[in-house]
């Protein structure tokens, strides 16, 4: 539900797992195959040329190095900002506002409803209940948008179906005094708390 | 069933316009999340990317280099396989190559979550996803009452496509594999899973003595 870019996670990991498993196939395809060295040799001594030529041919004027150094360098730079923003990217979205809209009373300005109001609303009507053993309520931001998150660990042998079924009427009970209808999402799991629980006897 | 859940599919997420798209966040709570994979990934390339760096700014101003002249190290690497072990090479490669295979199969794979979604949570339709170990022990409460058996005697496995229920009878008590098989059916009617899983009822031949 967050905002993890997820195909930009399996294009950019596809990538890198090729370029890794070509690169250490080459190196293992060396070392046991004969045959691999001379047409490596001829190969990367080609490329190489190539690239000590390139280097002394933008030597500083006047100075023994190269000018494409400074570029690598800064090439590589840009690579690391690439690398932690793509890091920053991963696991974002969580809010704090379930509902921003323009107040059209007497009063100037907009009404805001935070993610508190909905999380402690429904930890509270779900708290009594003999068959659950816990429950979390997140607010996301999808896309600009809120959304909720409410995730029931119920006891073992509790039906889902039914559950999801009396949490809907809360949230629909919830929505109906935030005045506004809210993207939600309920998530029925299972944790070390259901595991290991008593299991729930009457329903 | 199967094309009452068909039509059920397509105002799963078409309740709330307004809203975001409810597929795709239903997609991902099905499918698991390559974030920490990334994470490592990323991570990997910014440390050998600082290292690049260090020796080429280096090399820049005119310094002797950190660990090894990038020169030395491309000749090197184009003198290969000679001035190395083999066997040191082999591992190398082979080392580097698992790692490939771990981050190719993160991306490529589909990754899908062991979770249903539930479509028969009331009238309105709310998005509900269910993780399969809360399937098997609805399911298995249900069979358990069916078959008048202990909770010890059953065990249910639920796959995406599949649920499987292992019933052992108390010795001397038959079991009725379709009045299990029913109440199995009827529960998991009741759940209308997405994608539905065909139930299956085994009913063991050896009882067991004293339950």
């Amino acid at each position: 539900m967050n905002s993890t870019p997820a195909l930009l996670n399996r294009i950019l990991l596809t990538v890198l797992g090729l370029l890794l498993l070509g690169s250490g196939l080459l190196l293992v395809m060396l070392a046991t195959v004969p045959a691999v060295a001379p047409w490596w040799h001829s190969w990367s001594a080609a490329a190489w040329a190539g690239i000590t030529e390139l280097f002394s041919s933008t030597r500083f004027p006047g100075g023994p190095e190269s000018w494409l150094w400074i570029v690598m360098a800064l090439a590589l730079l840009a690579l690391m900002g690439l690398m932690v923003a793509w890091i920053a990217q991963q696991g974002k979205g969580r809010s704090n506002l379930l509902a921003a809209e323009y107040d059209p009373g007497e009063a100037p300005g907009d009404v805001r409803i935070g993610g508190g109001v909905a999380e402690q609303a429904l930890k509270q009507a779900l708290e009594g209940r003999p068959d659950l053993a816990g429950a979390t309520i997140t607010t996301y931001s999808v896309k600009g948008s809120p959304a909720l998150k409410v995730r029931l660990l119920p006891r073992q042998g509790v039906a889902p179906h039914l559950l999801a079924a009396e949490v809907s009427e809360l949230i629909r009970a919830l929505e109906s005094v935030v005045g506004k209808e809210i993207p939600v999402l309920i998530h029925i799991g299972a944790g070390a708390r259901t595991r290991f629980g008593r299991a729930e006897r009457v329903r | 069933m199967s094309s009452s859940v068909d039509n059920r599919r397509p105002d799963n997420g078409s309740r709330r316009d307004n809203g975001p798209d409810m597929r795709r966040v239903l997609y991902r709570e099905t499918h698991s999340t390559r974030a920490a994979v990334s994470v490592a990934a990323a991570a990997l390339v910014l440390v050998l990317a600082a290292y690049g760096v260090l020796e080429s700014g280096v090399h820049a101003v005119g310094q002797p280099a950190w660990l090894i002249e990038p020169q030395v190290a491309a000749q090197r690497i184009v003198d290969l396989p000679a001035g190395i072990t083999p066997l040191l090479l082999a591992a190398i490669g082979g080392v580097l190559a698992m790692l490939g295979l771990i981050f190719l199969l993160n991306g490529l794979l589909p990754g899908k979550r062991a979770r249903h979604l539930l479509a028969g949570a009331g009238v309105e339709g709310l998005p509900v996803v269910v993780d399969d170990e809360v399937i098997a022990s609805s399911l298995a409460r249900r069979a358990r009452l069916a078959a008048n058996v202990t909770p010890e005697q059953v065990m249910v496995v639920v796959s995406q496509r599949q649920v499987l229920v292992n019933v052992r009878p108390t010795s001397g008590i038959p079991v009725d594999q379709d009045r299990v098989l029913d109440a199995v059916r009827d529960e998991l009617d009741h759940m209308l899973l997405e994608p539905a899983p065909v139930p299956r009822v085994i009913v063991a031949p050896s009882g067991v003595i004293g339950a």
